[in-house]
């Protein structure tokens, strides 16, 4: 989750953008499986970089399961996005067990 | 993956999979092409995502998609399915993300020699009026309950605020508003999404750009639109912003939770629908017309901005600087239309995603003044390619439920295409060519290159040539907006 994230934002922000956590909002989802709670996560910090330009780089997460996440996200307001990030979409979506972890494959309207 | 030998060509345009292609396909699935769109089409996983839009529940006829198809999300790009009501379903999927995604063509009296000594100001008029690109708000504030006010009443909610004529609304798809539509139905955070941007261009494939009529095919049909040659016009190509993706995804997100209780076992997740009948089907329709009430009123305000700007720099200067709405089409859509299918009149629920309604000569949706020609059809190209005005026909209404292409459609990703194409390049190149560029961001610019797009001129033959619609008049750009 926490790297599906800075992927995310990888894609999101400018490179060298500083990081500060001067804004913090709380987050509490519940999926039907780990792929929607996925596109579920995702599409929450994707709401909050459209709607306050809010761009988030540390989580303390509260707890999780497959289908349940709890956390707070920490971050910073940015004046500019690279890229708007539209929805997270089902398409192509996948997470698969590799020999170094998990791997998640996630397309974004964009 | 879907092979040459797995389909027939049945007609010069018209290629067809039959239904005993795949077991779960309950409709043969057609698509239009000729011999060289068919070999991009087959680059692309396109033809198996229009096979399974063949499998929807209450699919009648055949799965369709216009020459422009490609490869989408569940549905392909350019993908026409009509579902029989009450059962049939309806599929978010099927609409797509930005819903009432559309087009909008004003056209000036003006002749290009008239503008040209202002086009360069006037560009730059239009991108300072009409907020562009990502986090951009708009101008329009709304008052508490606007919002909902707006997304029950599209267009009627921006005459009333003074942003539209009566003359706008009437030459607007469904006169800008759907009924039926249910803020109630539209979530907090998709509202969240919206109430900001009213009036607002976003970014990706969205532009205005300035053109100029550079050829009638069509007399007298260009004639009743009020277009000639060396006339000036205006497109606007843009949807429902934040709230139509915010929409679609809530949507798919609670279909996902209910396929199960209907039944419903799908090849791919992002085809996730409900029967019309069920309370799910129900809801997202309400808030689809929503969507869409709200991207006609969107269109509408950036109509409103564009005026200003010709207003602007062009008052006192020019004879006539007036804008008049020549047509506004959706092309990312559902719809519930009474079609004749076999002989049969049918209610059915009509997804078009990338794809136009056209239709025919005749038909009473038409407004007084299109109803003799038929139903304008607007299909932007690529940036700084031809686009074309065409007109809805009869076999449009008996071959594709009354549908047709929508644009030229990608060859290329986006990805690809910022790799191959440098922006800065592409905007001297457009310059070069007399065409004036205003653009937030060089590498968006480049994922739109024409090279990432098929040559729309193509996609209108086959159409054309098909029959499922009729070329009215091109235009060439002389300005582009972009985000």
């Amino acid at each position: 989750m926490l790297n599906a994230a800075r992927g995310m934002n990888s894609l999101m922000v400018p490179k060298h953008t500083p990081c500060s956590e001067n804004q913090e909002k709380f987050v509490e989802l519940e999926a039907m499986d780990s792929e929607s709670l996925l596109v579920d996560w995702l599409s929450e910090l994707a709401y909050w970089a459209e709607i306050e330009m809010l761009v988030f780089h540390k989580f303390k997460i509260e707890g999780v399961s497959s289908t349940h996440l709890r956390a707070i996200m920490y971050g910073t307001r940015v004046a500019q996005l690279e890229k708007h990030i539209k929805a997270v979409t089902y398409h192509n979506l996948q997470i698969v067990q590799t020999e170094n972890g998990l791997t998640a494959t996630v397309v974004f309207d964009v | 993956m879907v092979n040459i030998h797995d389909f027939n060509q049945i007609e010069e345009y018209v290629y067809e999979i039959p239904a005993s292609f795949r077991e779960d396909m309950r409709v043969p699935a057609r698509f239009y092409a000729d011999a060289v769109l068919l070999e991009g089409i087959k680059n692309d996983r396109s033809l198996e995502q229009l096979v399974n839009t063949a499998t929807l529940p209450g699919a009648v006829k055949y799965a369709l998609a216009m020459p422009d198809i490609h490869q989408g999300y569940g549905f392909p790009i350019g993908g026409v399915v009509a579902t029989e009501l009450p059962d049939g379903v309806i599929s978010p999927g099927g609409v797509g993300y930005d819903i009432n995604c559309g087009v909008r063509l004003l056209a000036t009296r003006l002749e290009q020699e008239e503008i040209n000594p202002y086009l360069d100001i006037l560009a730059s008029s239009i991108y300072a009026n009409c907020p562009s690109g990502v986090g951009q708000g708009g101008h329009v504030k709304l008052k508490s309950g606007e919002l909902d006010r707006l997304l029950e009443l599209g267009s009627t909610w921006a005459l009333k605020r003074g942003f539209a004529t009566e003359a706008d609304l009437e030459r607007t798809e469904e006169n800008g508003c759907l009924e039926g539509a249910d803020a109630g139905k539209v979530s907090p955070r998709a509202k969240d999404r919206g109430k900001g941007q009213v009036g607002t261009l976003g970014a990706g494939n969205h532009f205005i750009e300035i053109d100029v009529v550079d050829r009638v095919l069509d007399e007298t049909a260009a004639g009743r639109m009020g277009l000639f040659e060396n006339q000036i016009v205006v497109q606007i190509h843009c949807g429902s912003r934040g709230l139509g993706h915010q929409v679609c995804s809530d949507y798919v997100k609670r279909f996902q939770k209910s396929i199960h209780r209907y039944g419903l076992n799908l090849p791919d997740r992002e085809l996730v629908c409900a029967p019309l009948s069920s309370p799910e089907g129900r809801d997202y329709l309400a808030a689809m017309k929503g969507a869409a009430n709200y991207a006609f009123a969107n269109r509408q305000v950036l109509a409103g901005h564009i005026r200003h700007s010709f207003e602007q720099t062009l008052a006192g200067k020019v004879r006539h600087h007036q804008l008049y709405q020549i047509y506004d089409i959706a092309h990312n859509m559902a719809k519930v239309e009474t079609h004749i299918v076999d002989g049969r009149q049918l209610k059915l629920c009509v997804h078009r995603k990338g794809a136009t309604r056209a239709f025919g000569p005749g038909s009473r949706e038409l407004p007084a003044a299109y109803r003799a020609i038929g139903q304008p059809v607007l299909v932007p190209g690529s940036m700084g390619t031809e686009s074309w005005v065409l007109v809805g026909t009869q076999n449009s209404m008996t071959q594709t439920f009354g549908s047709t292409c929508h644009g030229a459609g990608r060859s290329m990703s986006r990805k690809k295409a910022k790799k191959s194409v440098n922006g800065a390049g592409l905007r001297d190149q457009l310059e070069s060519r007399g065409i004036h560029v205003r653009a937030g961001s060089m590498s968006g610019l480049a994922e739109e290159a024409p090279a990432a797009y098929k040559d729309v001129n193509r996609v209108v033959d086959v159409v054309h040539g098909a029959g499922i619609a009729r070329k009215v008049a091109r235009l060439t750009p002389v300005a582009v907006i972009k985000g």
